[in-house]
């Protein structure tokens, strides 16, 4: 599954999941609930909407705050996680997610000018 | 002894007052001239798909319409090489494949050794974009990590910011890229994948002078180019230009056809130029 690092993982939030199923994604949210067995947790974006994200392995740590996960999109809108990175809030400064919501649907709208795809250079 | 064996040309005092971009030859400094008109000023915020996409001439790079050489990226550090003289990182702004980033490092300086940043920190890279033998890096004079992650967001916005604002200016009618993709949000379903050709057609046939629009040009120059009898057709014209929406390409074709530059032949998705190079 490393090739999936190796492509473009558009970052989404959860109402663009179903555009995204089959692909690489990077969804940024907060932790809400994780599972006793540690191998799946359900994150919110921006929006308050929630999405459920499944690990290969148990989760070896506390996982609460922001998180950033890659993965894939099942064809049920899970997320199944290649890897996972905490954003640290540990300077004091919280992240907000409701900004980043804001810049998501901006890089949406100008694909352009924020592409996720290397096209082929003349 | 400062006139000998070319070491005038980079002497100090003589290269400054010669050569006001300090390059040694002066065939390459007039070069320098023409092509820094906006180049060595500005730090331009980019994501690692661009960077992998621009188009290059010489050593210039173009984004779109914008020329980079000094520019920032922010992304997630995966992997990195230390050697005696660099350290390698590899910067994943998930955007595409992470890009390799390279920092000197002073071999003098013993403290160095510990700075070495860890995979999994998000860095603020600025540089300058290198390519060498086809293959593509940055070379950065700073590898800052993120304390702020909000710093995240705000290069996400300053990218989309900067290039909006230093493209060329749509002219004419809304046949403008920039104000169909305002009204058209989020109606990006995927056909495959997201698309975003911004290195594209830049620089091939620099038209803008006559009035039309860079995207207008661009459906111009791909339908005189086109050498079948029956033209070429509207989904052929989206398949070559991946960043144009239809919507943006079928206005390009109204105008354009409105102004007499083309007309169609079999049928209202043909089309062919009034004068085409045959």
């Amino acid at each position: 599954m490393a090739s999936l690092l190796d492509a473009s993982k558009p970052r989404i939030n959860c109402s663009m999941l179903s555009q995204h199923i089959g692909r690489g994604v990077c969804f940024v949210g907060r932790v809400e609930k994780v599972h006793p067995t540690g191998k799946t947790f359900s994150v919110s974006d921006g929006e308050g909407k929630s999405a459920t994200v499944e690990l290969n392995e148990p989760l070896e740590e506390e996982l609460s705050g922001i998180v950033e996960v890659i993965g894939m999109v099942s064809s049920k809108g899970v997320i199944t996680t290649t890897t996972y990175n905490i954003l640290r809030e540990d300077k004091g400064i919280p992240f907000d997610l409701e900004l980043y919501n804001e810049a998501l649907k901006v890089i949406h709208d100008f694909p352009q000018h924020y592409p996720f795809e290397v096209a082929a250079s003349g | 002894m400062w006139n000998q064996g070319g070491y005038s040309e980079s002497s100090m005092a003589g290269g400054y007052t010669q050569s006001p971009g300090g390059f040694a030859s002066p065939a390459l400094s007039q070069g320098g001239e023409k092509k820094g008109r906006t180049r060595a000023n500005q730090i331009i915020p980019c994501t690692v798909s661009q960077l992998m996409s621009a188009s290059q001439a010489d050593e210039s790079f173009r984004v779109g319409d914008v020329d980079v050489a000094q520019v920032t990226i922010v992304g997630v550090i995966r992997s990195t090489d230390k050697s005696m003289t660099n350290i390698q990182y590899k910067v994943d702004d998930m955007t595409g494949a992470p890009m390799d980033v390279k920092q000197w490092v002073d071999t003098e300086d013993q403290s160095v050794d510990s700075t070495v940043l860890p995979p999994g920190t998000y860095v603020k890279v600025s540089g300058n974009l290198r390519s060498f033998q086809n293959h593509r890096s940055v070379v950065a004079f700073s590898v800052r990590p993120l304390e702020d992650m909000n710093e995240i967001t705000s290069h996400m916005l300053e990218v989309v910011q900067a290039h909006m604002a230093l493209s060329k200016p749509q002219t004419m009618s809304g046949a403008g890229g920039g104000m169909s993709s305002s009204a058209m949000p989020m109606s990006r379903p995927t056909m495959g994948g997201m698309d975003g050709n911004v290195g594209g057609y830049a620089g091939a046939n620099d038209m803008t002078n006559n009035g039309l629009s860079a995207n207008q040009n661009q459906v111009l120059c791909l339908i005189r180019s086109c050498p079948e009898p029956q033209g070429i057709s509207i989904q052929e014209l989206k398949k070559r230009l991946g960043s144009m929406s239809i919507a943006v390409i079928k206005q390009a074709v109204e105008f354009l056809s409105n102004e007499g530059h083309i007309f169609s032949t079999i049928d209202e998705d043909h089309y062919k130029s009034t004068d085409s190079d045959d």
